[in-house]
């Protein structure tokens, strides 16, 4: 059975917040020296819940030193195949791909939600369209899935892959894309620029920055016919791409932009420190945002902790003031809250010290909010 | 801070955030104000338009009326949807605030947030009576178009998405406004007189809906790349168009 949050509703009635499944590692392959692939199979009756589309990308969850851990990894197989995979590159000091790389076995459970993300477009198998993808090292794992799957339902459509890594070696799927342009004969290119290589035209060695993809896209790669395009890799690389694609003619709505993983703190970070203890009727509270500090009092039965910083005339952020939308979540650095309601925070947000301000009142005599974590 | 300078880095130069995994906290908050504001305006907008479509003329105008309803009722779910994926609670969030709630046509809100929901404040005011429905649907329709535009520009790439897929639907609310408003003005003079008092109050409350000149809070918006064009530049443009709407009648 998979597993949930639960939250009881004032009225009795439960509601899901978040669903895991508990998912089995059916194979691990090393793809590179750094990075894993590693191949799950949801249990028989949550199978539908699994079917993706192309450019998704799993959220799992795992418990290191006592404290919850969430990542996303991409899927990286094609729609077709049947199979549910995702790319794993290990990320220095980053916990979740450290572990996957170097402890997980063929056999143990993973628990992940169900597919999620937008990384796509609505296919058509009468359209005949030519699709680009600019992939930086492991963003190649959602774009494999997106060539995979568009190249299999649009028999006619074309794709072009501009693929840049630091070396050879390091270039994640080698053999698959190469059997990819076998199976699809004359519908598919791969353009590999590399860092650390140069090879006999200038163009196809350094890095994916503005000037290379100019280059490219004036001499290489049709930019005027594209119909989409799709980017994902290190944030300096998007941008770039972007841009000259941008100035080759593309317009915003064709380009799809997927930040991928790194854009995410790799360690779990530690719980606020214990809760002082509790004696008068007023509190000394903090509260930071937008990196500024304002102290101010205020009385422990009276306003909500949102309130008492509105009243203080700071712009803290909120919307709902019900404990619904999670608009107004910051993170208690010092000192105890009671929430009220929590209809939006999961339990291992609570956990981490992550409260609704427009639910908190303080229990403590001193109290540190911060907006900005 | 290191990683999320980097990040803000990315979004100054029009970089796109594409998952809530990738947002830092201050950004998410931002975004949640503004995904917010725009559900609760389009449910207490649909709430309260759904009440006009009795007052409507004849079958035409209540089945324009109900598309619109409809249509608003769709938008703001699909947004909802989207502040899900950040952790709201989707299924509370539609009952929680009393969506057909009115105050008093003579009061004035200004620009001032009121308490409850994010609404717009333009929503808080009754409609009186069909042509009212139609001058504010007109007006409002319009002032729409110009800030979903600049909001289809967002960082947030799954939102500027639903809004690049949500704008031509307002727009052709809005020509349905226009439409409406047309057949009205050819019934004589004195339902052009009953529009052009109409005119006089949604114009201001609809210019409100731009917020202040120098809103503080542009700035922040736009170095996360969720906004571009500031308040006055957007009003101007609106301002515009509606004088040229508005000098046929």
């Amino acid at each position: 059975m998979p597993q949930a949050h639960w939250i009881e509703q004032a009225g009795g009635k439960l509601l899901v917040m978040a669903q895991f499944y508990p998912l089995r590692v059916s194979d691990i392959r090393r793809e590179t020296r750094d990075a894993v692939v590693v191949t799950l199979e949801p249990p028989a009756d949550c199978a539908g819940d699994f079917k993706f589309i192309q450019g998704q990308y799993l959220t799992f969850r795992r418990r290191f030193d006592d404290q919850e851990l969430r990542r996303s990894y991409s899927i990286c197989a094609g729609r077709d195949e049947g199979v549910l995979r995702v790319g794993i590159k290990q990320v220095e000091g980053g916990w979740f791909s450290s572990w996957a790389n170097e402890e997980l076995n063929v056999g143990d459970t993973l628990e992940a939600m169900a597919p999620m993300g937008n990384f796509h477009i609505p296919l058509d198998p009468d359209k005949k369209r030519n699709y680009l993808a600019f992939a930086g090292g492991s963003g190649i794992t959602p774009v494999i899935s997106l060539i995979k799957t568009m190249l299999a339902e649009e028999p006619q459509s074309t794709f072009t892959l501009v693929y840049g890594n630091r070396s050879a070696n390091a270039i994640m799927f080698r053999e698959e894309l190469e059997d990819v342009k076998n199976t699809h004969m004359g519908r598919f290119n791969i353009v590999h620029v590399l860092e650390t290589e140069t090879g006999e035209f200038d163009l196809f060695s350094g890095i994916l920055d503005r000037e290379k993809c100019d280059m490219l896209l004036e001499r290489w790669v049709d930019a005027k016919n594209a119909d989409f395009a799709f980017i994902c890799g290190p944030e300096p690389m998007m941008l770039a791409v972007a841009e000259s694609l941008k100035a080759h003619g593309l317009s915003e709505s064709q380009i799809k932009f997927e930040l991928f993983a790194s854009a995410q703190p790799g360690k779990a970070k530690k719980r606020a420190p214990k809760p002082q203890s509790a004696g008068g009727s007023v509190c000394r509270t903090q509260v930071i945002l937008d990196g500024v500090r304002q102290d101010f009092d205020m009385a422990k039965n009276g306003q909500s902790v949102l309130e008492a910083a509105l009243a203080e005339d700071m712009d803290v952020p909120f919307a709902c003031t019900a404990g619904v939308c999670s608009t107004c979540r910051a993170k208690i650095i010092e000192g105890e809250v009671e929430m009220q309601a929590n209809f939006a925070l999961e339990d291992y947000e609570v956990e981490r010290g992550y409260v609704l301000t427009c639910q908190s009142r303080p229990l403590s005599d001193r109290l540190i909010v911060d907006y900005d974590q | 801070m290191s990683e999320e300078t980097g990040l803000f880095d990315y979004l100054e130069k029009g970089g796109k955030l594409t998952s809530p995994g990738n947002a830092p906290p201050r950004y998410r908050a931002e975004l949640m104000r503004i995904m917010a504001s725009f559900v609760d305006s389009e449910m207490a907008g649909a709430a309260g338009f759904a009440d006009c479509i009795n007052d409507a003329p004849g079958i035409a105008e209540r089945i324009a009326a109900s598309r619109v309803v409809l249509e608003k009722f769709d938008h703001a779910e699909r947004v909802l949807k989207i502040m899900a994926d950040f952790g709201a609670n989707a299924e509370r969030y539609q009952s929680v605030h009393p969506w057909a709630a009115r105050v008093d046509r003579d009061m004035d809100l200004g620009a001032r947030r009121q308490p409850g929901d994010m609404r717009l404040n333009v929503f808080y005011y009754p409609l009186a009576g069909w042509t009212d429905a139609v001058v504010m649907n007109v007006l409002m329709g319009a002032a729409t178009i110009v800030q979903l535009s600049e909001l289809s520009r967002c960082s947030y790439q799954p939102l500027a998405e639903i809004f690049r897929d949500i704008l031509p639907r307002e727009t052709r609310h809005a020509e349905l406004g226009r439409e409406g408003l047309k057949k009205i003005a050819g019934m004589g003079d004195a339902a052009r007189e009953k529009i052009r008092q109409s005119i006089d109050y949604w114009r201001p409350r609809v210019a409100a809906t731009f917020g202040a000149a120098d809103s503080p809070r542009f700035a922040l918006l736009e170095r996360f790349g969720l906004r571009h064009e500031a308040n006055d530049a957007l009003l101007k443009r609106w301002a515009g168009e509606a004088e040229t709407i508005l000098a046929a009648f």
